[in-house]
C-alpha cells in the first residue's frame, strides 16, 4: 500500500493511517465525479455523449495549439508517464515547460547547480542517523504529516531529533509519538545555517561567549557533539525567506564542512514535482524551466520559470498565447489544493486537470498505475490504483499525446 | 512470392535484405567477401531456396561487421541524472548554437554535455554503430529509474549490472557467517527482482564503511562497523555469481580507486575469488605503482601479465581522454576523497538506502598535467600488453574517462602507432621520461577492433545471439565504408541495421526499431520471494513490492526482453 499524495510514497505496517489518506483521495474523487456528472456537461451521465464531446474539444485544442505563437505547459505532473508525454509535447510543440509550483523545488535546485550536496535517502536516514535536525516550521507538519512515522519506521528509536525554526507543541508532539527524542528549539529560520556553525563549534569546545549555560544548553550541546552522523531535513515548501535559494546553499556548505571530519547529510524533502524534475533531467538534460522554440531544449532557470513566462508574456489574442494546464493530483480537505493560474485576460488556457469540465483527468496513482519518485528522489516506485477509472477520464499522458496527432 | 515466404518462415511480412561485395568481419569465421542475408530479425548465411531480397545493396570497398556492444557505460540511473542536473554550465553552447541555427552536426560534433539527455545518448551511439549498451551500476532501489531512463534511450538494447557488496543487509550475513547458500538465494532473487543481467561490486564494503566516517579500505581492512574484509565479500559474491551460473563473470570495480600503489590490492582483488571468473571494470585505474618522479607509476604491466596468464580474468580499461568531463562513481569513499580537486569546484555526494552512495565530481583531464598524461598512457598500455582482444574491452567507463564518443579516436589510436605516439610527444615530459609506451609498437588490425568492440562483450556477457554474424545471429549489422583514416571510418558508419531494418544510413535517422533488456535467465525458488518480503520489511522498512521490477513494465509495443 502506497500513498501518492504527499511524495514519501511510504510503505509501512500502519495500514490505517496510509490507508486513511489514500481513501480519502479515492473519496474526493468519487466527490469531483458526482459534481461533474451534476454538471452541465452531460446530465444523462452518459459516458458515450462525454467521449464524443471530449474528442470535438481535443480537435479544436489541437487547432488553438497550432495556430499559437507562445505555448506553455505548466502544472502539477506527478507520474513518469505524463512527464514523459509532457516533455515530448513541449518538444513537438516548441514550447516552454515548467511546473507551477516549481519554485520551490528550484530553491534547492539552484543551490545544488551552485556548489553541490552531500544527500541521505529516506532508509539510510532512518537506519544511520543518530541526529535529525529539522528545520522549519508547523506548515510542514501540514504539508507532509507522515514524515515523523516514515522516519521511525512505526520502531521505537534512539535518535535524537532537534526542531528547529517555528515548530509548535503540537509538531514535537508527533515527533514524539514517533519514538524520537525530540527538542524543540525556536530559532529565526533564516539564520539557521550561521547558528548550526555556531552551536557544533560550541559543543566541539570552542568559548561559549555571551550563552547563558544556566538556560539548559549543556545536554543539546552533549547531543551534538555525539553525533556520528547527522541528517538535516527540510522542506522547500516552508522557507519562505527571499532569496530561499542562497539560505540553502549555506546550508549545504554547512553540512558539506561537517564532513571533513564528521558524517552529516541533507535531506531535502520534495512535492511532488520531483517525478517531473527527474524525468526531464533524463530526457533533456535540465530539470525544467527549458524552451523548445529553437529546437533544441534552451535551460534558464529564472527566464523559463512560470512566473516569469506569465509576466512576460504580452496580453496578446488568445489564438497566440495558450497555457497547457496539468493537475493530474486530487487530494482530501487542504492537503493539496487544487492547482488555480492566474492567467492574464486574453490567454487561452486548456486544463488537463481531475476537475477540468472539458478533459477530467485521472488522479494519479489513485485512478491509474503510475509510476513516481519518493520524495527523497531515490526510489521509483509502481503506485497502484484504488479506485477504479471512469471511461470517460483519461490520464493527462492519453490528452497530451491526441492533442500531439 | 508471398506464399513461399509465409511457407518458408511460419510468418508473413519479413523483410529480407542482401548485402553482398562486402568485407563480412566477426572474428569467427574468415573475413571474406561474401553475401550477408539480413532475413526478418536474424542472420542467414545464405538465401533460401525461392526466395528473393526484398532489398540489395552493393557494397563493395565496405566492411560488415555486427552491432558494437558497451559493456560499461554509465547511461542510466541515479548517478547520470544527478550528474546531469549539477552541470548544467558544462552544456556545450557552441553545440547548442549550432543545432539553433539549423547547422547540421556530425561526427566531430562533442556532445553537447558529459552527460546528455536520453535522446542524444541513443542517438549518438547509433550513428557509431553501437545497438546495444549496459549500465554497469544499478542501485537495487533505484533499479525502475534505472530501466525507466534507458528505455527512453532510443535505438539501443540495453541491460543492467545489479550493485551489491555495500548492501547492508550482505555485510551482517557474511559478518554472521551464514550459509553460503543463502547468499546465493538472495543474489538470485534480488537479479530477477531488479531485472539486471550481471552483479557489480564497487569497492567492496567501502562505501558503506565511509557511511561510518572510515576513510579506507584495503582488501584485508576490516569494516569498522562489521567487521569484515573487501576479500570476504568478493569472494561470496564471486562464489554466487559462478554457482548461479551468470554468463557474465562478477564485475568488480577494485579497492583504492585511483591512488599510488593501488595494483597491490589489484592483485590481491584477483587472489580473493580464488580462481573463480573475474571481470575488472575500468582497470586502468586500478594499476598504479609507486615508482617515478612523482611517487606516481604505471603498473600495467603487472595486470596485463596477469590477465595474460589466466583466461579466467578480463577486463575493460576505462580511458582517458582528455578534456572537462564528469566522475560518477558508487565509490563515495574515493570520490569524497577527490573533492578538492572537482573542476568546476562542486559536488554531489550520496549515501543511499543502507545498499551503496554514489560520487559526482567533474573533472578535467588535462594533457600538460604529470597524473593525467600518465593515466592516459596506462590505458593504452593495457590496450597494448593485453593479448587476447576478447578479453579487453574499449570502454572510456563513459563519462568517468571521457565521452563514449571519443571510441573512434581511441580506435585509431590502437591502430596507429605515429598518431599514438604524436599524441603521446604532447603530454608532460616527466611521462615522456618514464612511460614505456614507445616501446609497444603494437598496432590493433580491424579485426581485432572488432572483436573488442562487438565478439568479446557479447562472449562476455553471454549474448549467443550478438557480436558475430553467423547463422541464427539477430541482424544488428553495421556498414562502414574501408577508408584509411580508422577514426573517421568507426565514426560514420555507411548503414546500420537493426533486427534487419536499416534505421540509419549516411548520417540520416531513418526509423526507430524495437529494443529489448537483457536479463539474467535465473531461476528463483518461490518461496524466498515471502522470504524476502520480511526481511525486506525488517532491514529497509518497506515492501519488496515498492521496488521490485515486474516483467511486464519492460514489455511494450517496442520493448522485449532477452535472456542470458
Amino acid at each position: 500500500m502506497i500513498c501518492s499524495i504527499c511524495s514519501l510514497l511510504c510503505d509501512s505496517d500502519n495500514l490505517d493511517e496510509i490507508q486513511c489518506i489514500k481513501r480519502s483521495a479515492a473519496l474526493a474523487r468519487l466527490d469531483s465525479i458526482r459534481g461533474a456528472v451534476e454538471g452541465p456537461l452531460d446530465t444523462n451521465v452518459n459516458s458515450a455523449a462525454r467521449l464524443k464531446a471530449t474528442n470535438e474539444r481535443l480537435v479544436e485544442s489541437a487547432s488553438l495549439l497550432k495556430s499559437a505563437k507562445r505555448i506553455l505547459i505548466t502544472g502539477r505532473i506527478a507520474s513518469v508517464a505524463t512527464a514523459r508525454s509532457a516533455v515530448a509535447f513541449a518538444k513537438s510543440h516548441n514550447a516552454t515547460i515548467d511546473c507551477a509550483e516549481s519554485g520551490h523545488v528550484f530553491k534547492n535546485i539552484l543551490a545544488i547547480q551552485r556548489g553541490g550536496i552531500y544527500s541521505v535517502s529516506l532508509a539510510e536516514a532512518r537506519e544511520h542517523t543518530d541526529l535529525f535536525l529539522v528545520i522549519g516550521n508547523d506548515s510542514m507538519q501540514v504539508a507532509i504529516p507522515r514524515m515523523p512515522l516514515a522516519l521511525s519506521n512505526g520502531k521505537p528509536r534512539s535518535q535524537t531529533v532537534l526542531l528547529l525554526g517555528d515548530f509548535g507543541t503540537a509538531a514535537a508532539e508527533q515527533w514524539h509519538k514517533a519514538g524520537f527524542d525530540t527538542w524543540t528549539v525556536p530559532c529565526d529560520l533564516e539564520n539557521v545555517p550561521n547558528a548550526l556553525a555556531k552551536w557544533f563549534q560550541w559543543s566541539e569546545g570552542m568559548p561559549r561567549d555571551g550563552v547563558d549555560e544556566s538556560s539548559g544548553v549543556g545536554p543539546l550541546f552533549a547531543r551534538l557533539r555525539q553525533a556520528m552522523y547527522t541528517t538535516v531535513v527540510w522542506s522547500a515548501e516552508s522557507l519562505q525567506m527571499e532569496q530561499a535559494d542562497l539560505w540553502v546553499e549555506r546550508l549545504l556548505q554547512w553540512v558539506a564542512g561537517r564532513n571533513e571530519k564528521n558524517r552529516c547529510a541533507a535531506l531535502p524533502w520534495l512535492s511532488l514535482d520531483g517525478t517531473f524534475q527527474q524525468v526531464c533531467t533524463w530526457l533533456t538534460g535540465f530539470p525544467g524551466r527549458i524552451d523548445f522554440r529553437n529546437g533544441v531544449p534552451d535551460y534558464d532557470p529564472h527566464k523559463y520559470s512560470y512566473q516569469q513566462w506569465m509576466e512576460r508574456t504580452p496580453d496578446a489574442n488568445c489564438n497566440e498565447s495558450v497555457i497547457v494546464l496539468i493537475d493530474e493530483t486530487l487530494a482530501p480537505g487542504d492537503f493539496l489544493k487544487p492547482l488555480e493560474i492566474q492567467a492574464a485576460e486574453g490567454y487561452s488556457v486548456i486544463k488537463l486537470t481531475a476537475r477540468s469540465e472539458h478533459f477530467p483527468t485521472a488522479v494519479a496513482g489513485v485512478e491509474t498505475i503510475d509510476d513516481m519518485f519518493r520524495a527523497d528522489q531515490t526510489v521509483l516506485a509502481r503506485v497502484l490504483p484504488s479506485c477504479e477509472r471512469r471511461s470517460w477520464v483519461r490520464p493527462a499522458s492519453d490528452y497530451l499525446e491526441r492533442l500531439s496527432k | 512470392m508471398g506464399e513461399t515466404r509465409l511457407r518458408l518462415l511460419g510468418k508473413a511480412f519479413e523483410v529480407i535484405t542482401r548485402l553482398h561485395g562486402a568485407i563480412c568481419m566477426d572474428g569467427v569465421g574468415k573475413s571474406e567477401v561474401r553475401d550477408l542475408i539480413l532475413f526478418g530479425e536474424t542472420i542467414c548465411s545464405e538465401l533460401p531456396p525461392g526466395a528473393k531480397a526484398d532489398a540489395d545493396y552493393r557494397l563493395d570497398n565496405h566492411v560488415v561487421v555486427a552491432g558494437a556492444i558497451d559493456l560499461h557505460t554509465h547511461i542510466g540511473g541515479g548517478k547520470v541524472n544527478i550528474a546531469r542536473l549539477l552541470l548544467p554550465d558544462l552544456v556545450n553552447h557552441r553545440r547548442s548554437a549550432l543545432e539553433r541555427e539549423g547547422q547540421e552536426l556530425n561526427w566531430m560534433s562533442p556532445l553537447s554535455s558529459p552527460v546528455p539527455g536520453t535522446w542524444e545518448t541513443g542517438r549518438r551511439y547509433l550513428e557509431m554503430g553501437y545497438t546495444a549498451c549496459f549500465e554497469p551500476a544499478i542501485l537495487p532501489a533505484n533499479a525502475r529509474h534505472a530501466h525507466a531512463e534507458m528505455a527512453d534511450t532510443p535505438w539501443l538494447d540495453t541491460g543492467g549490472y545489479l550493485l551489491l557488496g555495500n548492501d547492508r543487509l550482505l555485510l551482517e550475513w557474511i559478518r554472521d557467517g551464514v550459509p553460503q547458500s543463502q547468499v546465493n538465494d538472495y543474489v538470485g532473487w534480488m537479479v530477477r527482482a531488479h531485472q539486471c543481467c550481471a552483479v557489480k561490486v564497487v569497492n567492496a564494503g567501502g562505501i558503506d564503511a565511509f557511511k561510518f566516517n572510515q576513510r579506507h579500505l584495503s582488501v584485508d581492512d576490516a569494516h569498522v562497523h562489521f567487521g569484515v574484509t573487501p576479500r570476504q565479500i568478493l569472494n561470496t559474491l564471486s562464489q554466487a555469481v559462478d554457482s548461479l551460473g551468470f554468463a557474465h563473470p562478477l564485475h568488480v570495480h577494485c579497492s583504492n580507486l585511483g591512488m599510488a600503489g593501488n595494483i597491490a590490492a589489484t592483485m590481491a582483488t584477483i587472489d580473493a575469488v580464488e580462481g573463480r571468473r573475474l571481470h575488472l571494470t575500468h582497470a586502468q585505474y586500478h594499476c598504479y605503482g609507486t615508482d617515478g618522479p612523482h611517487g606516481y607509476s604505471s603498473a600495467a604491466n603487472q595486470l596485463a601479465d596477469r590477465v595474460n596468464s589466466d583466461p579466467s580474468l578480463s577486463i575493460d580499461i576505462g580511458q582517458v581522454q582528455f578534456g572537462q568531463t564528469v566522475t560518477l562513481s558508487g565509490d563515495t569513499m574515493h570520490q569524497f576523497a577527490n573533492r578538492n580537486l572537482a573542476r568546476p569546484r562542486k559536488a554531489i555526494f550520496q549515501d543511499l538506502e543502507c545498499q551503496a552512495g554514489c560520487g559526482v565530481l567533474p573533472f578535467r583531464y588535462r594533457q600538460d598535467q604529470y597524473v593525467h598524461g600518465l593515466l592516459w598512457t596506462i590505458g593504452m598500455e593495457l590496450f597494448l600488453r593485453v593479448e587476447d582482444p576478447l578479453r579487453v574491452f574499449l570502454t572510456t567507463d563513459h563519462p568517468n574517462g571521457g565521452p563514449f564518443t571519443s571510441y573512434p579516436h581511441l580506435i585509431r589510436l590502437l591502430m596507429d602507432f605515429d598518431y599514438r605516439m604524436t599524441i603521446f610527444s604532447r603530454l608532460h615530459p616527466d611521462v615522456l621520461k618514464s612511460s614505456p609506451l614507445p616501446s609497444l609498437k603494437r598496432e590493433y588490425s580491424l579485426e581485432e577492433i572488432v572483436k573488442m568492440t562487438r565478439l568479446g562483450p557479447a562472449r562476455a556477457l553471454g549474448l549467443k545471439n550478438r557480436g558475430a554474424l553467423q547463422d541464427g545471429c539477430l541482424a544488428d549489422v553495421v556498414i562502414y565504408e574501408r577508408i584509411a583514416n580508422p577514426e573517421q571510418m568507426f565514426s560514420s558508419p555507411k548503414m546500420v541495421f537493426r533486427r534487419g531494418t536499416l534505421v540509419y544510413r549516411d548520417g540520416v535517422f531513418l526509423s526507430n526499431s524495437m529494443k529489448s533488456t537483457v536479463v539474467a535467465d535465473l531461476r528463483v525458488e518461490s518461496q524466498m520471494d515471502e522470504w524476502m518480503k520480511r526481511i525486506w520489511r525488517d532491514q529497509y522498512g518497506y515492501s519488496t513490492e515498492m521496488i521490485r521490477v515486474h516483467t511486464d513494465e519492460l514489455l511494450s509495443d517496442s520493448r522485449s526482453v532477452e535472456y542470458t
